[in-house]
């Protein structure tokens, strides 16, 4: 990224100052956002999200597998983010391993829940084939084709959608076949059920420059943040996830008020993610 | 096993001779100098250029022409099953080399001594003919970028089933174990680039395959024309010309 001249930065933190930043955004205002669902043919599931000039891509995959013996009624789940090098030459080779670790590791935290499968964004126990023999196992793949800031809201913008487009095969496995071994499994129903994603949350980002809070910060304004703090927020107005990046200390009252207004902020986004994706998977039935 | 029933009619409803579906689009990475989506019926590629800006590596500066550098990625939702090492990996290496070989012979370099231009090309989605997908993205993207060329290069693949030169193939085709030409050329200059195949093939019928792609390269080229000059014509009403 180029850098910014001490001008620019001046200009940057000022508007955010005076809730006017350099696009015209006030500073709890989100950057038009575009999805389209679909977008990778051989994925059971995708979706392209952009925000701005940020575009991110996450596909669902799945494969038949055994269940975990410690949860046989559920199916596996893994995520994992990488960064393509089309989003700018720093991610070229090993350059977005630190990055995509940062991102994967984050998402984990919000949408995987705990060891024992609770707090997961969805149930995975809908992946179920048979119990304790046969499950599919879902790999979330996300991927930044271009970075322009608020890299964690688009990716989880775009897991949601790609879920909510993902198409479970109903797989019937013949009565009294031997499960031990691998089972024939009868795919050639073309029916597929759906995975409720009511429960998956939305992340909000605010990004902390001076002593202001703002939402959807593009790379510039990211440049100067002091701190951020990503909330993974769901329909209920209930935490989900938090992180805080960035060194500058943050007093625990700031860290209240900034949850309090990604909460706030949380629900226009919820209801224009839904309305978005809505939308797109009725284009996607028409074409 | 049947790739073109007796009707002649391929797995895919296509007939021998006929392309798949082409698609393109420019200027999708904002933050690049140069962006381009390139789609071949299911084959989905997009790539991004920076460039041309300084050299990074001193030790690889050329004090005559600029430095072309390639990095061809798949991630590992592309293909039909999940791949383990996106990055790296043999193949990935060899297409990098290959396209990055081929708009090197196009590009000007030498108008821009002790440069750098980096070419990414990210397959989103991969169905037969990803080498042909990733170069003639790599054109538009550069073309997008405003790097000075010779021609664009397009490029196309055939191959021979069932006794019937085929164009463009598709994965399951592909994966026949047939005969795969797949041929790059500069249409305006009439020149061929890039030619590669594997497998087999009769050196008269090697004649006709290649003829063939060479067809589908200059069908692949009046569409990139199309595309680009609808840009061209979107950018001059945009600027109130």
């Amino acid at each position: 990224m180029v850098g910014l001249s001490a001008g620019e930065k001046h200009f940057i933190q000022g508007g955010i100052a005076q809730d006017l930043r350099a696009d015209g955004r006030k500073r709890l205002n989100y950057r038009p956002i575009y999805v389209e669902t679909g977008v990778i043919p051989q994925a059971d599931g995708s979706a392209k999200v952009k925000m701005g000039a940020t575009e991110v891509i996450a596909s669902v995959k799945l494969d038949l597998a055994r269940p975990n013996p410690s949860q046989p009624g559920k199916g596996k789940v893994s995520l994992f983010v990488s960064c393509s090098a089309t989003a700018g030459p720093m991610f070229e080779g090993r350059g977005s391993e630190e990055l995509s670790t940062e991102l994967s590791v984050a998402l984990q935290r919000c949408l995987l829940g705990g060891k024992s499968g609770a707090g997961a964004a969805f149930d995975p126990s809908c992946l179920s084939i048979v119990d304790g023999k046969l499950c599919w196992d879902a790999y979330i793949d996300g991927l930044v084709v271009s970075a322009d800031g608020n890299l964690l809201d688009a990716l989880g913008a775009a897991i949601k959608a790609a879920l909510t487009n993902t198409r479970v095969p109903v797989a019937n496995v013949p009565a009294g076949a031997s499960l031990d071994e691998d089972p024939d499994v009868d795919l050639s129903s073309q029916e597929t059920t759906r995975i409720d994603t009511s429960g998956v949350p939305v992340i909000v980002t605010l990004t902390k420059v001076g002593r202001h809070y703002i939402v959807d910060a593009t790379s510039e304004e990211e440049s100067q943040m002091s701190s951020a703090v990503s909330v993974s927020i769901n329909k209920e107005r209930r935490i989900c996830g938090l992180t805080k990046r960035g060194g500058a200390g943050l007093d625990p009252s700031i860290i209240l008020d900034m949850i309090s207004v990604a909460s706030h902020v949380s629900e226009q986004l919820m209801n224009k993610l839904d309305s978005e994706i809505a939308a797109a998977e009725a284009d996607e039935q028409d074409t | 096993m049947e790739y073109v029933n007796p009707e002649g009619i391929r797995e895919d409803g296509r007939r021998p001779l006929e392309m798949r579906h082409l698609h393109a689009e420019i200027g999708t990475v904002a933050r690049a100098d140069g962006s381009a989506v390139f789609e071949m019926g299911n084959t989905k590629v997009i790539a991004a250029v920076y460039g041309p800006r300084e050299v990074q590596n001193r030790s690889q500066q050329l004090n005559d022409q600029a430095l072309v550098r390639c990095e061809y990625t798949m991630p590992n939702f592309s293909t039909g099953d999940r791949m383990r090492k996106p990055k790296g990996d043999r193949r990935s290496t060899e297409i990098s080399l290959v396209i990055r070989q081929t708009m090197e012979a196009c590009i000007l370099t030498h108008l821009m001594p002790r440069s750098q231009i980096d070419i990414y090309v990210q397959v989103l989605s991969a169905d037969g003919g990803t080498r042909s997908a990733c170069i003639n993205a790599a054109t538009l993207a550069l073309a997008d970028a405003g790097i000075p060329m010779r021609d664009l290069v397009t490029s196309c693949s055939a191959g021979y089933l069932n006794s019937t030169p085929l164009l463009d193939l598709s994965y399951f085709e592909d994966s026949a174990g047939g005969p795969d030409v797949t041929v790059g050329i500069l249409p305006k200059l009439d020149k061929v680039t890039l030619l590669q195949m594997d497998a087999r093939l009769p050196i008269d019928i090697f004649e006709i395959v290649v003829q063939l792609a060479t067809e589908g390269c200059k069908a692949v080229a009046n569409y990139i024309h199309e595309v680009l000059l609808e840009n061209t014509k979107q950018l001059e009403y945009r600027r109130g010309l």
